[in-house]
């Protein structure tokens, strides 16, 4: 055929199966939807149709996070909620991850250890609160024990499923190139669980948000979940809001942390050739 | 060529228990010696438990009856003198190349200056120097084999094994790998067990065929390609090229078929 032919342009339209789309536009659509949140927020107690009381416009709630946020007392509740996420948190990883790598790789431990585990798993952590209370008061032992109670069945379970999919042929060639069961465990087991691991320790994590709000709640004494609950008593319920954004932005924040953690030690997952 | 015999299977008998009680014969009587510096391919249809032999040589199954004896020891257990390459990928995606070759020398605690050099000479052998720092991920799955070859080799086992280490390459990667394995084994100077279904690829690369039937698992013929005169070529073409060559070939296609034949009519 004489003369330069060029392929028709596809018509460019907004729902497209599985077709990436832009950088930009990733950040631009994640961002609007907030916006159209805040801005329905802020209609509806600007029309009237919300009750300023009951549920202050977004402004004042960001105005009043902005006051807390520049008093002691509450970057104390803060520095509390935190603490009580990471200790037990740690706690529970310190139980987990070897429970479940030897599970996952030994049949025996996991006969002995699954059926037990699995039937704590069912049960939910919050049915422990009044004896949690009974046995420790309201101090930090309960509220850590809460959160260790809900965390732990989950992160063994699933430590154990990661460790299990490791592919036997990795094993195997292990065991031919002269590698005893210690070395397998710890040079190729462990390595090569460790990246699917990691994922579930912060989907775990996110899970500790939520007991700890309960937690606080229960026992009120210090934290972010004690101060909203304070609040309650005297309607203040911009503090509540403020708290409960707080705690949504401490979720996203840890979570981003443990991404950028998977990607420091897991720099070959990242890569692309 | 040395005639000394590296490996020896006399009488091998594998039993598979079935789950609804009972049990199944998977192999029997199987006999054959693999000689010092020696590339042998156990060929056969799918099903022949050709590659259950191999895993019973690595030591990674038990044979329920018979003698697999290395240099004269019956084996026991798998071990680093009996180094295996798998035809699924076995690279540790979390180790460099250089990390990966490296990895059977730190297991058995070779200083890591000779460590780093063995390595680097299995790597230029495998044509992968280019690539030595990179991650598995990085690598196609021709270069993730020869990763596996040399990570195999630099350990120093008395005999390499290999199962179907080709089978998953397109077919024009494989046909490099065969030649590039050649040349390898030729430098090297190992002794090969290889398990494959591919018949130009065992015509190609043995010194050695031993075919294997199947219902029973066991040895049907043990076949020296005299054709090749003797010695080993780099090129397939040439091979393919050389009287003798169908002729072989056609044998042991006809044996494939008075295995294959009943059932694939079945299946058809």
């Amino acid at each position: 055929m004489a003369g330069e032919t060029r392929p028709a342009r596809r018509p460019q339209r907004w729902f497209e199966f599985r077709r990436p789309i832009p950088a930009a536009w990733v950040w631009i659509l994640g961002g609007a939807a907030w916006v159209v949140f805040f801005g329905l927020w802020e209609w509806a107690n600007a029309s009237g149709a919300a009750n300023d009381l009951l549920l202050p416009p977004p402004h004042l709630v960001i105005a009043k996070l902005a006051e807390l946020l520049s008093g002691q007392e509450f970057l104390r509740d803060i520095l509390d909620s935190i603490l009580r996420i990471l200790g037990s948190f740690v706690g529970a990883c310190v139980i987990a991850l070897p429970l479940g790598v030897l599970m996952g790789s030994f049949p025996t431990v996991e006969a002995f250890f699954n059926p037990f585990v699995s039937a704590w798993r069912y049960l939910p952590a919050t049915s422990f609160i009044p004896v949690l209370l009974m046995w420790f008061g309201t101090g930090e032992e309960p509220k850590l024990a809460l959160l260790f109670i809900g965390v732990v069945f989950f992160l063994i379970t699933l430590t154990m499923d990661h460790t299990q999919q490791v592919r036997g042929e990795l094993i195997d060639t292990a065991m031919t190139l002269g590698a005893n069961r210690g070395q397998i465990l710890w040079t190729v087991i462990v390595p090569a669980a460790m990246p699917n691991i990691v994922v579930a320790m912060r989907q775990m994590l996110a899970v500790s948000w939520t007991y700890l709000v309960i937690a606080e709640i229960v026992a009120q004494t210090t934290g972010i979940g004690a101060m909203m609950w304070r609040a309650r008593r005297f309607l203040h319920t911009d503090e509540i809001m403020a708290g409960i954004i707080l705690i949504g932005f401490l979720g996203v924040l840890f979570d981003s942390l443990f991404r950028l953690v998977h990607r420091l030690l897991f720099p070959y997952l990242h890569e692309r050739r | 060529m040395t005639s000394a015999v590296k490996l020896s299977l006399r009488d091998v008998l594998k039993v598979f228990p079935l789950r609804r009680g009972g049990s199944v014969q998977a192999i029997r009587d199987v006999s054959f010696d693999v000689l010092a510096n020696e590339v042998c391919v156990i060929l056969g249809p799918s099903g022949c438990g050709k590659s259950t032999v191999l895993r019973m040589v690595a030591g990674l199954e038990d044979p329920t009856g018979g003698i697999i004896a290395l240099d004269g020891q019956a084996i026991r257990a798998p071990g680093r003198d009996r180094g295996m390459v798998f035809q699924a990928y076995t690279s540790f995606d979390w180790l460099t190349v250089q990390r990966n070759v490296e990895y059977g020398m730190r297991l058995n605690g070779v200083p890591a200056t000779e460590r780093r050099e063995r390595a680097a000479r299995f790597i230029e052998l495998v044509h992968l120097t280019k690539f030595k720092d990179a991650y598995p991920n990085q690598l196609s799955g021709g270069m993730k084999q020869r990763v596996a070859i040399a990570r195999t080799l630099a350990n120093e086992p008395a005999i390499l094994l290999m199962d179907e280490p080709f089978g998953a390459l397109d077919a024009e990667t494989r046909w490099h790998m065969q030649e590039l394995m050649m040349s390898i084994v030729e430098q090297a100077r190992t002794t090969v067990l290889m398990v494959t279904h591919d018949i130009e690829e065992a015509i190609f690369v043995a010194d050695r065929i031993i075919f294997m039937s199947r219902h029973p698992g066991t040895v049907a013929a043990n076949i020296v390609p005299d054709f090749k005169g003797g010695r080993r070529w780099n090129r397939k073409e040439e091979v393919m090229a050389l009287p003798g060559y169908n002729e072989l070939e056609r044998q042991i296609m006809q044996l494939m078929r008075a295995q294959a034949g009943e059932e694939a009519l079945e299946q058809a």
